[in-house]
C-alpha cells in the first residue's frame, strides 16, 4: 500500500524504503541532464531544447530575471526558504526519448516506477486519461478514444504548446503572471511538462483524468506547468498525484496552475501530495470563474519538508462559485503551510474554505487564507472553516485568516479551531472493544472524513489507510 | 533598544498591513521623533463625589520604569512613545487590597500638535477596583502608552474610550498579568480620525483571566486599526477576546488579533471572536483572527470572525412595530455595539458607557 491513494505498492518496494511507502528510486537513465544551477543560458537552453516559438522563449528570459531581482519572502517559514540552495539543483533532466503513447514502449525502469506506483491499473480501470511525468519531462500519454472525438484536448504542456500555440498563448501567464511571486517567476523560466486540458462548449468529461509526477534523482527540479480551460457549460475533473524517493538531500518541485472556467463551467481540481521529506513544496495554483461557473480545488498535503501552496479563486463572473477543500498532515520535520485565497469580483458569489490539518511529532502545520469582497460585488457569502488536531506535546498549528469585505451586503463567517483528540472519545471507542491505536486512528479519519468523501472512492480508501499508518505509535 | 535603532517594520508584517508606520507617524518622517507636550490628566471616582481611595497618580521612578516597562523593547510604537515622553512617565498606583467604593475615572486630555503619555500601571495584589480611562481633546495628533502589571490576584475592570477630536491616536498597551488576577479590559472608540491601536496582554502567571471586549464606531472617512495579541504562557490560563465594530460613511476599521498558545500553558482556553456590521457602501471592515498554538494539552483555542450588514429581518420586525427606518437602524446598531458594553464591568459602569454610546450614536451616526 502506498501513500499516494489509489495504488499499490508492492511488498518488497515498502521493506526497502521503510514508512514513506513510495521513497524508493531507479538508477538514473538521462538521455539529457543539465549541470546544477541556474542561468539566462539554461533557460534559453531549454528553451531551445524544446524548440519553443521565440514568444515562449522570451516569457521564459524576463521570468528569470523576475526571479533573480525578486527577493524571498519574507513571510512564512523564511528559515527553511532561505536554505534552499538554489544552484544545487538540476533545472533540466530528459529520462527516455520523448513522450509515448503506448505503454509498452515506455523505457523499462521507468515503466517500473509507475507499474509499482500503480499507474497502469489506475487508468484501465476509473480513469479518462493519464499523464506521467518522469523528472522534467512526459514520459506517457493516453486519452479515451470516446473523449478525444469529442474535441477534448489531453496533452503534456510541451506537445500543448507546439500542436495548439494559439491556446496557450493566449492562456499562458494570463492568471498567473511571471511577475506574481518569486516561485511563478522561476516556474516560468524553466518550467517543463505538466498538462494542457482543453474541454470543448458543452461537453462533459464523466471520468476523472489523471496526472502523475514523480522526481527520481536526487537534487532534482521539477517545475511542471499545467494549464486547463473549460468552455461554456463543460465539466471536467483533474487528479494529479506525487511523489519522490527520500534522499539526503534537497529536492524542489515548484509548480504553476492556470484554470479557466467560461461561463457555467465546472472544473475540480484534485492533488493528493505525497512527495517525501526532502522535497520543498512550492506551488502556485490559481483559476478564473466566470460566470454561474465553478471551480473546486480538493487538496491533500501529506508529504514535502515545506508546502507553501494557497489554491486561489477568482470569481470574475456573477453567479460563480469557488471551493476550497484541504487537508494537511505535518510530521517530524515537516512544514505544512497551506491554505486558500478566494477574492469576489463580481456579485452574486458565493464561496467556501474547509480546511482540516493534523500535526504529530514536531510537524508544524499552518493555515494562511485571504478572502477578498470587492466594492463593487453584491451579496455575496463566504464561509469559512479551519480546524486543527494537535497530536503531542512538540508539534503546532497556527492560523492566519485575512477577511477584507468591502461590500455591506456581505454575508462572511470565519471559524478555526484547533483542540487534540478528546480522550471520552477514545474512551468510548476503547470501551467498544477497539485498542487505543485503533481508536485515535477511527478518530483520526472521523477528523478528515470531510475531505474524504469528496475523493474518489479509491483515493478515499488510500487515503485511510495513510493516516492509520501515520498514527502508529502515537499513542503510548 | 532606543526608536532611533529600529528598522520600520515591513507592511509584510499584518500589525502594520493596513496602517504603515508612516501613515501614524506625526509627521510621516519615521526617522523624526518630534517635540511632544504632555497631556492634562485628572484622576476623580466616576460621580465625583469622592476621591479614590488607595490610588495615586506619581511622576514614575526609574525602579518603576524597570520593572514596569517589560513589553515592547523592540516595538517601534513602543519605543517612539517613550521616546516623544522621555523624563515625564506618570505611574497610577493602586495599593495592595485597595477597592474603591466607586469606579476610577482618569482623564487624559491631548491639546496642541503633538501630545504624548507614557503611563505605568501599578496594580497592587488582591486590588479590586473599575478604572476608566477618557482619551480626549484636540490635539493633532497623540500618542498614549500603558504598560505594566495587574498585580496576583487583583480583579480590574479597565477600560479605555477614545473621545478623542479630529486627531489621530496612537495607542499602545503592553500589560502583564498576575497569578490568579481576573482582567476585563475594554476599548470603546467614536473619535479620532485615524487610530492604531496596538493592545498586547501577557500571561505568563498560573490562573490568570482576561476578557476583552471592543465596541468601535466608525464613521465618516474614520480608520479605526485594532490589533489585539493575547501571550498565553503559563498554564490553566484563560482568555476571550469580542470584538464588535460598525462602520458607517467611507470608514475603515481593521481588527487583527494574535492568539499565541505556547510550549507548556497547558490547560490553556483561548478564544477571540470579530463581529463587523457594515452600514454603508462606502464602509471597509478587514479582520486577520490570528492564532498560533504549540501546546496540545489545551481545553480549546478558537477564533472566528462575522461579517454583514443590518439584518432585514430584524429591520422588518421592528418596523411593523411603528419604529422609523432610521430609528430602526439605530437601534439595531446600538444592540450590536452595547453586546460588547455589556461585558465591561459593572452595572453602574454599564450605564455610563451607555449613556456615552447613546450620545455618540445621536450626535454621530444619525441614521
Amino acid at each position: 500500500m502506498a501513500r499516494t491513494g489509489g495504488f499499490s505498492v508492492s511488498s518488497d518496494a515498502r521493506e526497502a524504503v521503510g514508512d514513506y511507502k513510495a521513497g524508493w528510486h531507479d538508477p538514473e537513465q538521462a538521455t539529457v541532464r543539465f549541470d546544477a544551477g541556474l542561468s539566462e543560458q539554461v533557460v534559453r537552453d531549454i528553451s531551445e531544447l524544446k524548440g519553443e516559438p521565440e514568444w515562449m522563449t522570451d516569457i521564459r528570459v524576463k521570468a528569470y530575471h523576475h526571479f533573480m531581482a525578486r527577493p524571498m519572502p519574507t513571510w512564512g517559514s523564511t528559515e527553511l526558504l532561505n536554505s534552499i540552495e538554489f544552484d544545487k539543483i538540476c533545472y533540466f533532466l530528459r529520462s527516455g526519448d520523448g513522450t509515448k503513447g503506448d505503454w509498452d514502449e515506455v523505457p523499462e525502469d521507468i515503466k517500473n516506477t509507475f507499474e509499482r506506483l500503480g499507474i497502469p491499473d489506475a487508468e484501465q480501470k476509473w480513469l479518462g486519461g493519464v499523464t506521467a511525468q518522469y523528472e522534467s519531462e512526459t514520459i506517457y500519454h493516453s486519452i479515451r478514444e470516446d473523449l478525444e472525438s469529442q474535441g477534448v484536448i489531453f496533452l503534456d504542456m510541451d506537445a500543448g504548446l507546439r500542436e495548439y500555440p494559439e491556446i496557450v498563448k493566449k492562456y499562458f501567464c494570463s492568471i498567473i503572471p511571471y511577475q506574481d511571486n518569486k516561485f511563478s517567476a522561476l516556474n516560468t523560466a524553466v518550467w517543463s511538462g505538466g498538462s494542457f486540458l482543453y474541454v470543448p462548449k458543452g461537453v462533459h468529461v464523466e471520468l476523472p483524468v489523471q496526472a502523475y509526477f514523480r522526481i527520481n534523482s536526487e537534487n532534482m527540479g521539477q517545475f511542471e506547468r499545467t494549464l486547463i480551460v473549460a468552455e461554456e457549460g463543460s465539466s471536467v475533473s483533474y487528479i494529479e498525484g506525487c511523489s519522490a524517493p527520500t534522499y539526503s538531500t534537497d529536492s524542489l518541485h515548484s509548480a504553476v496552475v492556470e484554470l479557466i472556467a467560461m461561463p457555467g463551467a465546472y472544473i475540480r481540481y484534485t492533488t493528493i501530495q505525497n512527495w517525501s521529506d526532502n522535497v520543498y513544496n512550492l506551488v502556485t495554483k490559481r483559476g478564473v470563474a466566470h460566470e454561474n461557473s465553478t471551480i473546486e480545488w480538493v487538496d491533500a498535503n501529506v508529504g514535502s519538508k515545506l508546502t507553501m501552496k494557497y489554491p486561489a479563486i477568482i470569481l470574475k463572473g456573477e453567479g460563480a462559485h469557488g471551493e476550497v477543500i484541504s487537508v494537511a498532515y505535518a510530521g517530524e520535520g515537516m512544514h505544512q503551510d497551506a491554505g486558500a485565497k478566494v477574492h469576489h469580483l463580481a456579485s452574486n458569489t458565493t464561496s467556501k474554505i474547509l480546511s482540516k490539518s493534523i500535526t504529530k511529532d514536531g510537524g508544524r502545520g499552518s493555515y494562511r487564507g485571504m478572502v477578498q469582497v470587492a466594492k463593487k460585488a453584491e451579496n455575496c457569502k463566504v464561509n469559512v472553516v479551519c480546524d486543527a488536531l494537535i497530536l503531542d506535546e512538540e508539534s503546532r498549528s497556527d492560523t492566519y485568516p485575512t477577511m477584507e469585505i468591502a461590500n455591506p451586503t456581505c454575508r462572511s463567517e470565519h471559524e478555526a479551531s484547533v483542540s487534540k483528540v478528546s480522550d471520552n472519545q477514545v474512551f468510548y471507542l476503547m470501551s467498544r472493544g477497539h485498542s487505543e491505536q485503533e481508536a485515535l486512528a477511527l478518530i483520526v479519519n472521523g477528523f478528515f472524513e470531510p475531505f474524504t468523501r469528496e475523493l474518489p472512492m479509491e483515493y478515499a480508501v488510500e487515503l485511510n489507510n495513510l493516516m492509520a499508518l501515520e498514527m502508529e505509535g502515537s499513542i503510548g | 533598544m532606543a526608536y532611533s535603532e529600529l528598522e520600520i517594520p515591513d507592511r509584510a508584517d499584518h500589525l502594520w498591513r493596513y496602517t504603515p508606520w508612516h501613515r501614524i507617524h506625526p509627521s510621516g518622517k519615521v526617522s523624526e521623533v518630534p517635540e511632544a507636550q504632555g497631556t492634562i490628566i485628572d484622576l476623580t471616582s466616576l460621580d465625583g463625589s469622592t476621591e479614590p481611595g488607595g490610588i495615586s497618580l506619581e511622576v514614575a521612578t526609574p525602579e518603576d520604569l524597570e520593572r514596569l516597562c517589560i513589553n515592547g523593547k523592540e516595538d517601534v510604537s513602543t519605543q517612539f512613545i517613550q521616546a516623544l515622553s522621555a523624563g515625564n512617565t506618570v505611574v497610577l498606583r493602586v495599593a495592595r487590597n485597595a477597592r474603591p467604593s466607586q469606579p476610577v475615572l482618569l482623564n487624559i486630555e491631548c491639546q496642541g500638535d503633538i501630545s504624548a503619555l507614557h503611563l505605568l500601571l501599578d496594580i497592587g495584589d488582591m486590588a479590586e477596583l473599575e478604572l476608566i480611562t477618557r482619551i480626549s481633546g484636540d490635539a493633532a495628533w497623540a500618542g498614549i502608552l500603558r504598560q505594566g502589571i495587574f498585580g496576583n490576584g487583583s480583579h480590574v475592570n479597565d477600560i479605555v474610550i477614545n473621545h478623542m477630536g479630529d486627531g489621530r491616536l496612537l495607542r499602545t498597551d503592553g500589560i502583564h498579568l498576575g497569578r490568579d488576577s481576573q482582567i476585563r479590559s475594554g476599548s470603546i472608540g467614536s473619535g479620532s480620525s485615524r487610530c492604531k491601536a496596538d493592545l498586547r496582554y501577557t500571561m505568563d502567571q498560573i490562573g490568570a483571566s482576561l476578557k476583552v471586549n471592543g465596541s468601535i464606531l466608525s464613521l465618516d472617512g474614520m480608520h479605526n486599526d485594532h490589533h489585539v495579541e493575547i501571550l498565553h504562557i503559563a498554564p490553566q490560563t484563560y482568555s476571550r477576546l469580542d470584538w464588535h465594530s460598525a462602520c458607517a460613511g467611507k470608514s475603515r476599521t481593521i481588527g487583527t488579533g494574535m492568539l499565541r498558545v505556547e510550549a507548556g500553558a497547558k490547560g490553556a482556553d483561548a478564544g477571540q471572536l470579530f463581529h463587523n456590521l457594515l452600514l454603508s457602501k462606502e464602509a471597509e471592515a478587514d479582520s486577520i483572527p490570528e492564532l498560533e498554538v504549540s501546546e496540545n494539552d489545551v481545553v480549546g483555542c478558537g477564533h472566528g470572525t462575522a461579517n454583514g450588514p443590518v439584518d432585514d429581518e430584524q429591520m422588518f420586525y421592528l418596523k411593523t412595530r411603528g419604529f422609523s427606518e432610521g430609528e430602526a437602524r439605530d437601534m439595531l446598531v446600538a444592540a450590536f455595539l452595547n453586546a460588547t458594553l455589556t461585558d465591561m464591568g459593572s452595572e453602574s459602569v454599564h450605564e455610563h458607557l451607555l449613556e456615552i454610546l447613546t450620545r455618540d450614536l445621536a450626535a454621530d451616526l444619525s441614521i
